[in-house]
């Protein structure tokens, strides 16, 4: 058994080298597809990240009539935190109202100060787990006598819904695309190396080589040129990391540091995975028509 | 002087080869060969003759299990091989050595690497290997020429590589499609000298031919191939009919 493994593994070797015509582009196009692939992956993500930070700021926010006693906040405060579509509630009491007003506002705080009392209601500013939910948060808010009134962002937030919902599924879907062109390509890549060896596989069937040891070989070559394609994307990809990840939190904006190197790290297992995987089944098919007889 | 040659199996041991009522029809509907019946011997020497596109062809692929026949029995040393399990198909293969016309050889391998191959992808033990490859070119004459390349070689040596590698499993049927179809005269005769020597340490020949002069000469047994049909099998016979 390990004579075998070693047999096959020897033999890989060689083959790899003995076509290195063909087998360099098999790992060519895997290295290229690979770094497609991967591309594709990390835009996903971050995009979904952008997603899920777009998702979190939207906010319903509820005007408080100024009758509105300390107990009803109590009282609205817990009633809202029990709901499963809210994350996290804020109250913002007029003092607190008056003053991020004049911070943002400057110019106005002159004025501001001139008036006889605080013009600006207290409120309870809300964050979604799903913005899909807006309307039955704000429906039950609308119904509460010390809610004066409810910002109305219904069509903001169907509208951001739908494009949400849009760049998802596109994204999915061109992901699956690529990654079916890639799972092609390789696959006659390597289908096409196999080819070149039509000969030697017909001297090992006639002179009595079992089926194991014409296929075995075969496929450690593919999981090779895999393996090597994946570590030559990986190197690629490690190479343009700094300006890549710079250039996406410029554009996402929000992609939190720790985040990215996670990604990294997934990424690069998602690479070695999918090549090896790739190179493994790629040649396993190809060998398979010459055995069938 | 040519006598007709029995085609049932003799009484006394298992022939070797024995084709019952064969038939080989290819998917396009093409017949290769029609109730074909033959049996051969242990230690025989057959010469199949035949015009170009009789079959002669045909019945190696069928002997090696490379196709099914369509039709009758195909029994190599007594083992139907339409009955044959898949993964015991290469356990039969190495009991029969073969060579054709192109020699089918590893071009980037040494002629000990080539003959080597044959024991190492059926998983010989490493140490029995060298020895094995030792034997078989000194057999065929090539212990001096063991590190040349096929490139580096005569039409004639290519070949006695080949009938190296197919001997290095100590075959017991010996199948030669057309051996000296590339080589000339004189090299030609070298080749059939070689299977004389092969059949005489014991092993069954079957060779398919074209080469009348050496049919003639040597006055072996002659299977005749005319469209798929046997249509003479004699001992002590020419290459052309002489009656
Ligand atoms: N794979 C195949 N599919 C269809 N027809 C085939 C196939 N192989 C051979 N034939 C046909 O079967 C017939 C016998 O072919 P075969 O190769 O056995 O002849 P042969 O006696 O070996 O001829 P030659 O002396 O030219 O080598 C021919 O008519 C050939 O065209
Ligand atoms: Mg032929």
């Amino acid at each position: 058994m390990i004579a075998f493994v070693a047999f096959s593994l020897k033999r890989a070797w060689q083959g790899f080298w003995r076509n290195s015509l063909m087998s360099l582009a098999a790992t060519a196009s895997m290295v290229l597809m690979l770094t497609l692939l991967s591309g594709m992956v990390i835009l996903f993500l971050g995009l979904n990240a952008t997603l899920d930070y777009v998702k979190g700021e939207v906010q319903v926010v509820a005007y408080l009539n100024d009758s509105a006693t300390a107990q009803d906040v109590a009282q609205l405060t817990s009633q809202l935190q029990a709901m499963p579509q809210v994350s996290t509630v804020k109250y913002v009491s007029k003092d607190q109202a008056l003053k991020n007003f004049q911070v943002s506002e400057p110019g106005v705080a002159d004025l501001v100060d001139s008036l006889p009392s605080n013009p600006l209601p207290a409120s309870f500013e809300i964050s979604l787990r799903d913005p899909s939910d807006y309307i039955d948060v704000a429906t039950f808010l609308r119904d509460q006598p010390a809610v004066d009134s409810v910002q109305d962002i219904a069509k903001t937030v169907s509208q951001m819904t739908a494009v949400i919902n849009v760049v998802s599924t596109v994204g999915i879907v061109v992901l699956l695309i690529v990654g079916l062109t890639v799972l092609f390509i390789i696959v006659n890549t390597i289908r096409l190396a196999v080819v070149a060896r039509a000969e030697e596989i017909e001297i090992m069937r006639l002179v009595g080589a079992s089926d194991a040891f014409i296929r075995w070989p075969f496929v450690f070559e593919g999981a090779f040129v895999g393996l090597l394609g994946a570590m030559i994307t990986i190197g690629l990809l490690m190479l343009v990391q700094a300006p890549v990840a710079s250039l996406l939190s410029s554009f996402f904006n929000v992609l939190p540091v720790q985040a990215t190197a996670m990604v990294g790290q997934n990424v690069a297992l998602m690479v070695l995975g999918t090549g090896v995987g790739i190179g493994v089944v790629g040649s396993y098919v190809s060998v398979r028509s010459y055995l069938k007889r | 002087m040519a006598k007709s040659h029995p085609t049932d199996p003799t009484a006394d041991g298992t022939p070797v080869i024995a084709l019952r009522g064969v038939t080989k029809t290819y998917a396009n509907g093409k017949s290769a060969l029609r109730d074909v019946n033959l049996s051969v011997p242990e230690g025989d020497f057959v010469f199949l003759v035949g015009p170009s596109g009789a079959g002669k062809s045909t019945l190696i692929r069928l002997l090696i299990r490379e196709e099914l026949a369509t039709r009758g029995k195909v029994m190599l040393e007594g083992r139907d091989l339409a009955r044959l399990k898949r993964r015991d198909v290469p356990k039969i293969r190495r009991r029969i050595g073969i060579v054709f016309q192109d020699f089918k050889l590893l071009p980037n391998k040494s002629v000990r690497d080539n003959v080597a191959f044959a024991l190492e992808v059926t998983g010989t033990p490493r140490a029995s290997i060298k020895p094995a490859v030792e034997r078989v070119l000194r057999v065929v004459g090539l212990a001096g020429q063991a590190d040349q390349r096929p490139s580096e070689l005569s039409g004639g040596e290519q070949q006695r590589t080949a009938i190296a590698r197919a001997l290095v499993h100590d075959p017991h049927l010996f199948i030669a499609d057309e051996p000296t179809g590339n080589l000339d005269p004189l090299i030609s005769w070298e080749i059939i000298q070689l299977l004389l020597r092969i059949n005489e340490m014991g092993v069954t020949v079957l060779m398919a031919t074209h080469n009348a002069d050496v049919v003639t000469a040597l006055r072996k047994r002659v299977v005749g191939l005319e469209d798929g049909r046997v249509v003479r099998d004699e001992t002590g016979a020419a290459y052309h009919r002489e009656d």
